[in-house]
């Protein structure tokens, strides 16, 4: 018989009882394709947090596109005109 | 108890298709239960779950009762299915983070640390070996047997968990 180390901790016993799980219906077997859409509608971390949250983040990424188009205009210019 | 376990897997090795079913009833809640307190990962949990399963379903001669349990065993697939998922995602984490799924996250604005937290926060195996031992009332030979590691160093991880545990939950102890 093991000894139970819990046993002389009443306190932490309670705490870790206040721990529930409440267990989603959920059927035996899935498919693939609903794993995939699982996946799909999973919230994920927003890869350009980083940037947004810096100050001046917001704006940058406003333009950064528009100089990069501009840049490959140009290039466009020097290289094929 | 358990020996309906035993005894449904046995029909079910000889093809009774309910006997799965009647398994199935049984045991999901505390693997599912196993799994989120470990992970607080709800669709992970279901994963690993219904894969348990499959794999009950497709080596279902493997088992043997002799082993052990059978409640052990399928604690001991699910609990390599999930170290193998968590692993294989730390990887594509780390190759592509913002295509990684984000556990739902709870409360953050609780200033006190909850249980919740207070479990999460312990080491890998240490939370493994306190979320056998005390929700699913494994010995610790069990346990051993599950996690692969020698009967001892359950005992010692044991120890060393219920000592975080109470750290952790200091504040609260100092006010009861």
């Amino acid at each position: 018989m093991d000894h139970d180390p819990l046993k002389e901790e009443p306190y932490l016993r309670s705490k870790l009882d206040e721990y529930d799980v409440d267990v989603p219906d959920f059927p035996i077997k899935t498919t693939r394709w609903n794993r995939f859409i699982h996946l799909l509608a999973s919230p994920a971390k927003d890869p350009l947090d980083s940037i947004v949250s810096v100050k001046g983040g917001l704006m940058a990424l406003k333009i950064v596109p528009a100089v990069g188009t501009a840049g490959l205009v140009t290039l466009h210019a020097l290289f094929f005109l | 108890m358990n020996n309906h376990e035993e005894e449904w897997m046995a029909a079910y090795q000889k093809g009774d298709k309910e006997a799965l079913e009647k398994l199935y009833g049984r045991l999901k809640q505390p693997l599912y239960s196993f799994i989120f307190r470990y992970t607080r990962d709800e669709q992970l949990s279901i994963d690993i779950v219904q894969d348990t399963f499959m794999k009950l379903q497709d080596h279902k001669q493997n088992y043997a009762p002799e082993k052990g349990k059978l409640k052990s065993y399928l604690f001991q697939i699910a609990y390599r299915l999930m170290v193998t998922k968590l692993n294989r995602r730390k990887k594509f984490q780390s190759l592509l983070p913002f295509l990684v799924p984000r556990a739902k996250e709870e409360s953050q604005h609780i200033n006190r640390m909850t249980v919740r937290d207070a479990v999460a926060k312990l080491p890998d195996i240490e939370r493994a070996v306190v979320l056998l031992f005390y929700y699913h009332d494994m010995p610790q030979k069990e346990i051993a047997r599950i996690l692969d590691i020698p009967a001892g160093t359950v005992k010692s991880r044991l120890h060393r968990a219920i000592r975080q545990l109470k750290k952790e939950l200091e504040g609260d102890f100092d006010g009861s």
